[in-house]
């Protein structure tokens, strides 16, 4: 019988026995990989060209309302009212944006490499929804950003430019809710499907059809159903609780034809925050699932 | 029937995300009978549910999803290839494609608009929304499948095509209605059922050239990119 010949070599392979970074760090860089990834940062030219295609045409009106203002004078939106005008490019921002946070997970199917981490399991689809509120509040506050800077050194006297940064705060506040509302349902939309472009498809559709119900439910022949008909769509019911909290801020006179509220604003507010909880309890529930499969 | 046609149709029809097309048509209808119901005049619903749903969201999301699935799921998927090995020219394996497409969204945006149209006005307004949204239809799914031909992201391009371009430009820009598919659709509807419920800047004799221009030259675009068509890996 012949000696066995084998020889085991020592490679080196080594334990690792550095710092352990805990879940807050893992949190930390879920969140900071999907605000880069809602932008497109560190992917290739063709993944920037969509969000960047946003950013670019918001900028664009923010300056272009900028400079009429300081040429001639004649101040086009407030700052609250820019979100609402920019409607329909968060819309699509969203579309392009939850997609890419969680249905690439999906297809690709790494979500079980996630969760062998350390990771709790709501922590992911926080931290996802996290950075994608954190992109959409760039979206929207930059551009206020740029116009009370255009607006500031316009003013006479710092009285003026502190009467600007008045107006400024709520309009953040407010790009703020847009974001919350926007983010919480898109992202739930998204994480149902593995296809990008069913994803993408379905939070328009979603959001694209609910605005007609509004259209219906403001002509019903009851007042009731008219001052309760922005509930319906996400865009109406973040106007709503705007509307509700800062009017002097979104109406002007050139649109004072816009929703009427009658005494309906705290509904408006307790049906936004009921629809957050509930997209995010069922963003919960929904990798609660994937966790433990 | 081709077996292309064959397999483009089970392969929108053999998944459950098809049922994700239901709710929108049904909404349509639904919205209609409600205002109907209630006694509503059609001129105040008419408009928001007619233009404001039908031709401009459910025509256009419903177009792009169909026609992108065609042939853009089978290039995501990487399974065109085996089509295109077979020795068919590429134009049989683009028209029966674009067929379906423009068939199933035909389908399903017609006969919604049909029963609107009857609601609010009379039978010729539902047939003249119905043959008016059949022939978007086909418009549409033809710009859609070249699109999805052209880029490896379709449904993001016709996106911003539907919500940008019309959605956002021709209401603050009415010279960008010339090129909308959305506004030719009204045009031949408005024409074919004169009523005052549809209204839009662009002419008709515009409306039916473009469409057809636009058919003609996405159908063609789509044989040629298939001609020289490269298999890549997954978008980045």
């Amino acid at each position: 019988m012949p000696e066995p010949t084998g020889v085991i070599h020592d490679i080196g392979y080594q334990r690792y026995t550095g710092p352990r970074l805990g879940r807050r760090h893992v949190f930390g860089a879920l969140y900071l990989h999907g605000v880069r990834t809602a932008f497109g940062l560190g992917r290739s030219a063709k993944a920037k060209i969509f969000p960047w295609l946003v950013v670019g045409i918001v900028l664009l009106v923010a300056a272009a309302v900028t400079a009429i203002r300081s040429q001639i004078g004649e101040v086009i939106m407030t700052y609250a009212q820019f979100a609402d005008a920019m409607s329909w490019l968060v819309i699509f921002f969203v579309a392009v944006a939850a997609p890419e946070l969680v249905s690439r997970d999906l297809r690709s199917g790494v979500l079980p490499l996630y969760f062998s981490r350390p990771l709790p399991h709501a922590d992911y689809p926080l931290a996802k929804l996290l950075a994608l509120v954190t992109a959409l509040f760039l979206l929207l506050g930059a551009p206020q950003l740029l116009m009370f800077l255009g607006g500031a050194f316009t003013a006479d006297g710092m009285g003026a430019v502190w009467d600007e940064l008045l107006d400024l705060l709520p309009g953040l506040l407010y790009a703020g809710l847009w974001a919350v509302v926007f983010a919480s349902v898109g992202l739930l939309i998204a994480s149902m499907t593995g296809k990008r472009a069913f994803a993408a498809g379905g939070i328009v559709a979603v959001f694209l059809m609910t605005t007609p119900i509004v259209g219906i439910l403001s002509v019903l022949p009851s007042q009731t159903a008219n001052q309760l008909a922005g509930i319906a769509s996400p865009p109406t019911l973040v106007q709503g609780v705007g509307l509700w909290t800062m009017r002097d801020l979104l109406v002007t006179e050139d649109n004072s034809a816009d929703l009427d509220l009658g005494s309906f604003g705290p509904v408006y507010a307790l049906v936004a925050v009921a629809l957050v909880a509930g997209c995010v309890a069922l963003l919960l529930a929904r990798y609660k699932k994937v966790a433990a499969r | 029937m081709s077996t292309v046609t064959w397999i483009t149709v089970r392969g929108l029809f053999g998944r459950r995300r098809f049922l994700l097309l239901l709710p929108l048509p049904v909404l349509l209808v639904g919205l209609a009978v409600l205002s109907r119901g209630l006694g509503v005049a059609p001129a105040d619903w008419g408009p928001p549910v007619l233009v404001g749903l039908g031709l401009a969201v459910v025509l256009p999301v419903v177009a792009l999803i169909v026609g992108t699935g065609v042939l853009g799921a089978e290039i995501d998927d990487g399974t065109v290839v085996h089509v295109l090995t077979t020795p068919l020219p590429r134009w049989q394996i683009v028209l029966p494609k674009l067929a379906v497409a423009a068939g199933v969204t035909a389908v399903s945006v017609a006969v919604p608009l049909f029963a609107a149209g009857l609601l609010a006005d009379s039978v010729r307004l539902g047939v003249a929304l119905a043959v008016a949204a059949s022939v978007g239809a086909l418009a549409y799914s033809a710009l859609f499948v070249a699109a999805s031909l052209l880029t490896r992201r379709p449904v993001l391009l016709g996106l911003v095509y539907v919500l940008i371009w019309e959605g956002l430009l021709s209401n603050v820009v009415t010279g960008t209605r010339v090129l909308s598919i959305q506004h030719y659709v009204i045009a031949l509807a408005d024409r074919l059922a004169p009523t005052n419920l549809l209204s839009t800047t662009v002419s008709v004799a515009v409306a039916a050239v473009m469409t057809a221009l636009i058919i003609i030259t996405a159908t063609f675009l789509s044989i040629d990119r298939l001609r020289s068509f490269s298999v890549a890996g997954e978008t980045s």
